[in-house]
């Protein structure tokens, strides 16, 4: 019977537990967490906040989840450093934990830029229940907020923060929205979404100081100007957490660097997630995809190795998909061509009129990057030809089409159909 | 466990089991009443022409389905009993990640009510609408074991 020891209790841990328990009914489980939450769905703290779903609707997995795998979880509890040598933990609170084998998916934690004020209460970040749940206590004391950054948590957070009636203003700086995932045309779209909807944005400036003694008054920006608001949200990306294994002989670049077993410099200790920086397929680089997918697709690959399994885990890629007041998004890969770059090709099919967008980037008749808007239904079938490297050459002209689908591909598909027949 | 097949060389394209399959998910269940309906019914299934053939496209309920993955809304399970994808629609937040990876194609997005609408084998009926209404026999539900020989 081994001692099988996961840090993190979200996306990857989750995965990885299960994965563990499928092949290895025995051996010994122990989940451990800083927060004092059973495993609950992150990406949808910003619907809590909006007040669009309910704690209970939260935990991502049943209530009895723990006890029917045999898992312990360790709730509240931080580990502060890995200790390869002697093959345990060290927590915070001085407790030591030995494990055979160690997964760490300790995800990541929101960055907060290096401005005046920053540290001032009622500045939060949004990456957990705890956060959701202190802004949320805020609201009633507030009319209006500023979120600093135009990205997906930015953006989830004004959504939420507008639903519930607040005042809310968007700093970005750069030009447009979702500079991470989208071009310019398509953040158009959500742009008008949002300003539609009321949320106003503030394009091409950056936030330099956040002003007020004790309470926020305003956020002052680089032009000069300053917003006046009571509650400042940042969603400024994130950066992995890797504190507990730096100087312990694991090898961090950004992120713990994972081959394509998932494990780390040191056989028996393995990383997914958020914090594991693998291979991103499209861009042919070590990368952090920080995704759900990803996280779980990572942790159960570690779970079947962890366990004695063989997975070779290939590499991930960028890819999200959102929905903002009724408008579908997708964005796959690489949105837009580097730098003019002459070997890439563009389609695009852009009717602003339809509020529709595709644009399919090319390389060498190989697909690398798709962005969608609204007409979402095929983003499936162009990411699986994206996994599989596949020659687009034959039905090229045809991508765009609404009536493209599955059936175009099926033949450069591995798996046998067995559907037709 | 069964599952929906599709005899290719003899679907029309004449999209009878969407009409059916939009129908058998109506409030009324019945085509006038369907009609007028608030909410117009959609179809799960999709007819597609490809190189001069008709393939109906749906959910194929995947034991290893990358939807079920994705989902971080924890809202999709795979019922290993009942074969099936199962969607908790309480739990749904409709932020499309099903939709976008879904190698088929197969869930469609009703935006008006974020909803991500797939196959659920007509749960309760004895036999799935499209099988039913296909005039050719082209849609044939058979035991998952037979398939494999
Ligand atoms: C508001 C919001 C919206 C998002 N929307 C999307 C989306 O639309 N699509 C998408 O793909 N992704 C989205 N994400 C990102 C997604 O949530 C992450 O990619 C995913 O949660 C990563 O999972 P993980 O298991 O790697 O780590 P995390 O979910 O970050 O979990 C880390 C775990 O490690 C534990 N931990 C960390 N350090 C320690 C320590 N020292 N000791 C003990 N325990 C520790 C934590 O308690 C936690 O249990 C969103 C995130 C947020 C916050």
């Amino acid at each position: 019977m081994k001692q099988f020891v996961i840090i993190g209790n979200s996306a990857a841990g989750i995965a990885a537990a299960e994965a563990i328990r499928k092949a290895d009914k025995q051996s010994a489980i122990t989940i451990i967490s800083d927060e004092d939450y059973p495993a609950y769905c992150r990406c949808l703290i910003s619907y809590y906040l909006a007040g669009q779903v309910l704690v209970d609707k939260i935990l991502y997995r049943p209530e009895n989840f723990y006890k029917e795998n045999n898992i312990t979880l360790l709730l509240n509890k931080k580990v502060e450093r890995v200790d390869p040598k002697k093959n345990r933990l060290v927590c915070v609170d001085k407790a030591q934990i030995p494990f055979d084998a160690l997964l760490v998916a300790t995800g990541s934690s929101p960055k907060f830029p290096e401005v005046k004020g920053i540290k001032k209460e009622n500045v939060f970040g949004l990456r957990t229940i705890k956060n959701a749940t202190e802004i949320a206590e805020r609201l009633p004391m507030t009319k209006t907020a500023c979120v600093l950054g135009g990205g997906l948590v930015g953006l989830k957070a004004a959504y939420a923060l507008s639903k519930r009636n607040i005042d809310t203003k968007v700093i970005v700086k750069s030009k447009q929205v979702l500079s991470q995932m989208l071009d310019f045309a398509a953040a158009g779209f959500v742009q008008r979404r949002l300003v539609e909807h009321g949320v106003e944005l503030v394009l091409g400036q950056d936030a330099v100081e956040i002003i007020g003694e004790g309470e926020i008054k305003a956020v002052k920006l680089d032009s000069g100007k300053a917003i006046g608001c009571e509650l400042v949200v940042v969603g400024k990306g994130v950066k992995p957490n890797i504190e507990l294994v730096k100087d312990t002989g694991i090898k961090i670049n950004e992120g713990i660097i994972a081959n394509n077993l998932l494990q780390t410099s040191i056989p028996n200790i393995y990383t997914a997630g958020d914090v594991c920086e693998s291979f991103d397929i499209t861009v042919q680089a070590p990368s952090i995809n920080a995704l759900w997918p990803v996280a779980v697709e990572q942790g159960r690959a570690a779970g079947v190795n962890i366990a004695g399994g063989n997975i070779i885990y290939d590499g991930s890629l960028g890819m999200n998909a959102l929905e903002f007041f009724g408008l579908a998004v997708v964005s796959l890969g690489m949105y837009k061509v580097p730098d003019k770059d002459p070997s890439y090709e563009e389609l695009v099919l852009d009717n602003p009129k339809e509020e529709t967008y595709k644009k399919i980037v090319l390389k060498n008749n190989v697909i690398v990057g798709v962005i969608l808007v609204k007409k979402i239904s095929n983003s499936g079938v162009f990411l699986s030809l994206m996994r599989k490297k596949a020659d687009v050459s034959v039905f090229k002209n045809s991508l765009l089409d609404d009536n493209f689908g599955y059936p175009a591909i099926k033949d450069l598909m591995p798996d046998k159909e067995r559907i037709y027949v | 466990m069964k599952q929906l097949l599709y005899e290719v060389k003899k679907c029309l394209g004449c999209r009878s089991c969407e009409v059916a399959c939009a129908l058998a998910h109506s409030l009324s269940g019945d085509l006038y009443k369907a009609l007028d309906e608030e909410k117009l019914s959609m179809p799960r299934k999709k007819v597609l022409a490809c190189g001069g053939k008709n393939y109906p496209v749906s959910c194929r309920h995947c034991e290893d389905a990358l939807c079920v993955d994705a989902c971080m809304a924890g809202a999709l399970v795979f019922d290993k009993q009942k074969g099936q994808v199962l969607h908790d629609a309480e739990r749904c937040v409709g932020c499309w990640m099903c939709v976008m990876v879904c190698p088929y194609g197969a869930i469609r997005p009703d935006i008006k009510d974020k909803m991500p609408l797939r196959c659920d084998k007509c749960k309760d009926k004895d036999e799935p609408a499209c099988v039913k209404a296909c005039p050719t026999r082209a849609v044939i539900e058979q035991e998952k074991a037979e398939v494999k020989k």
